[in-house]
């Protein structure tokens, strides 16, 4: 398969032969499951459950897929909500795990709260982050972990949580203020 | 973090595919994801139109319920409120259109709408196609036809005319069959088809007026006697139902009725009423509607 062709171009051979459907798994296997980690799966064989049974439902449901919504989008939909099933089915809490993606975070926390302390002076532990990540609803935390520990954009957001543009604004700013309520100086209010 | 390679790649990829050819899975055919799509669109559009239908016979409703004569039927507004409103069409109003937005939100991209988008819409367009068909005169027949049927409601002219079925309270309706020659009472069959003879020599050129078209009339009045079939009328007003803006497409209407009188000039009356009227519930705002409204 020529590793230039588009994710689309991908879908469109494999419904003509399910063997051209690996190069989509392997493209995206490492960020769903740095994805689904992010979401609180923290055991490596639930993790490649949800992703086999994301890859098999994407696969049974290639047909469904728009044309007009980027392809990642649709594969993070899927995985998301194979996630929130497995959680569900075990009646858990998803806990968000953070990591690299906390600094662009903090750094939008303080700039939109002050523009006289510098990056340097941030001293958060990811643990206090994550305390502070508790007091979110689930929602509020999807969308966080998606704009800043996925860096996925409102549109993309919208179609992989189903929900409005309008709201992933919402619940972004609504976010980001319950966590600098949570947070301690420079971030709270 | 866990750790990836192209060999877990491989690994995952490999399963996947082995479970796709060992359960003999196929990708579902596409004319399924698009009948799914136009059902919810379809299903949606119906149940909107559904409550635009409920919105036209919520319309016919207010339209025919006056509550001017309020005061007059019940002891206070909030009473007269609880029988007169269209709780039924007002509720099946609400739940198509919820109906609608669950249809909608659940189509390929219906989540791209907000709740207040999908829902001013499904009620925009409800109340627009809703006064149209009122105003072509189908909310009547939709609140006779569907009214009738649900044991906690009764269409809103039966229970109206059951208020004017009262006339130990001074509540007569029914239709005027003759007048006597001499004016001073006219014939009137009631909603249940008994038979009264109404005194009129109360009565004012406005409710003679009434009493002169002929028709369906409300009298505000005394019994003579509890027992006795003779009512005496101190206010009478027309009651003429309301299809619609422009009239009724759907409802045939009566063939029209000759006057009883040619006019009511025979008849000019500017002397007080009698102290039997002046004793009724509400004397002076009746008047004042007689003389005004009517």
């Amino acid at each position: 398969m020529p590793p230039e062709m588009t994710d689309e171009e991908i879908v469109r051979r494999t419904l003509l032969d399910k063997e051209a459907f690996t190069p989509l798994i392997e493209r995206y296997e490492a960020k769903l499951t740095r994805y689904l980690e992010r979401l609180g799966v923290g055991v490596h064989e639930d993790c490649e459950d949800i992703l086999q049974n994301a890859f098999i439902k994407a696969y049974r449901n290639l047909n469904s897929f728009d044309q007009t919504l980027a392809f990642s989008s649709w594969m993070y939909r899927i995985a998301h909500n194979e996630a929130m099933s497995f959680f569900r089915s075990r009646h858990a809490r998803p806990q968000v795990v953070l990591d690299e993606g906390s600094e662009t975070l903090l750094t939008e926390l303080r700039d939109e709260n002050s523009d006289t302390t510098h990056l340097a002076e941030l001293r958060l532990s990811r643990e206090e982050l994550a305390k502070a990540f508790t007091v979110l609803t689930p929602l509020q935390r999807d969308v966080l972990t998606l704009r800043f520990f996925e860096d996925r954009s409102y549109a993309e957001i919208s179609d992989i949580l189903e929900v409005p543009t309008g709201t992933v604004s919402t619940l972004l700013y609504r976010a980001k203020r319950a966590l600098r309520e949570a947070l301690p100086e420079p971030f709270s209010p | 973090m866990m750790m990836h390679d192209d060999h877990k790649d491989d690994q995952l990829a490999q399963k996947v595919l082995e479970r796709i050819s060992g359960e003999h899975l196929v990708p579902r055919p596409r004319w399924e994801f698009i009948f799914k799509n136009y059902f919810f669109w379809i299903f949606g559009a119906f149940a909107v139109a559904l409550s635009a239908l409920a919105f036209s016979a919520m319309l016919f409703d207010i339209q025919n319920v006056d509550w001017r004569l309020s005061a007059a039927t019940h002891a206070n507004f909030l009473a007269f409120f609880l029988e007169a409103a269209p709780f039924l069409w007002a509720g099946a109003l609400i739940l198509f259109i919820l109906v609608g937005y669950v249809n909608v939100r659940r189509t390929a991209h219906g989540y791209r709408y907000s709740l207040a988008v999908i829902a001013l819409g499904a009620v925009l367009a409800s109340l627009v196609l809703g006064s149209a068909l009122y105003a072509s005169g189908l909310g009547g027949e939709i609140e006779e036809a569907i009214g009738d049927h649900p044991p906690f409601y009764r269409p809103i002219l039966v229970e109206e005319r059951s208020w004017w079925l009262a006339p130990e309270k001074g509540l007569l309706g029914g239709r005027v069959i003759s007048l006597a020659p001499d004016n001073t009472s006219f014939a009137l069959r009631d909603f249940k088809g008994h038979l009264w003879q109404v005194e009129a020599g109360d009565l004012r050129n406005t409710d003679f007026a009434a009493v002169l078209r002929g028709g369906i009339v409300r009298i505000v009045g005394v019994p003579v006697a509890a027992t006795s079939s003779t009512f005496h009328a101190c206010f009478v007003f027309p009651w003429e139902i309301r299809y619609g803006f422009f009239g009724n497409f759907f409802h045939t209407p009566s063939p029209p009725r000759p006057p009883l009188f040619a006019s009511t000039s025979e008849r000019s009356v500017t002397t007080p009423r009698s102290e039997i009227c002046k004793g009724i519930r509400p004397y002076r705002q009746l008047r004042s509607i007689d003389e005004t409204s009517f």
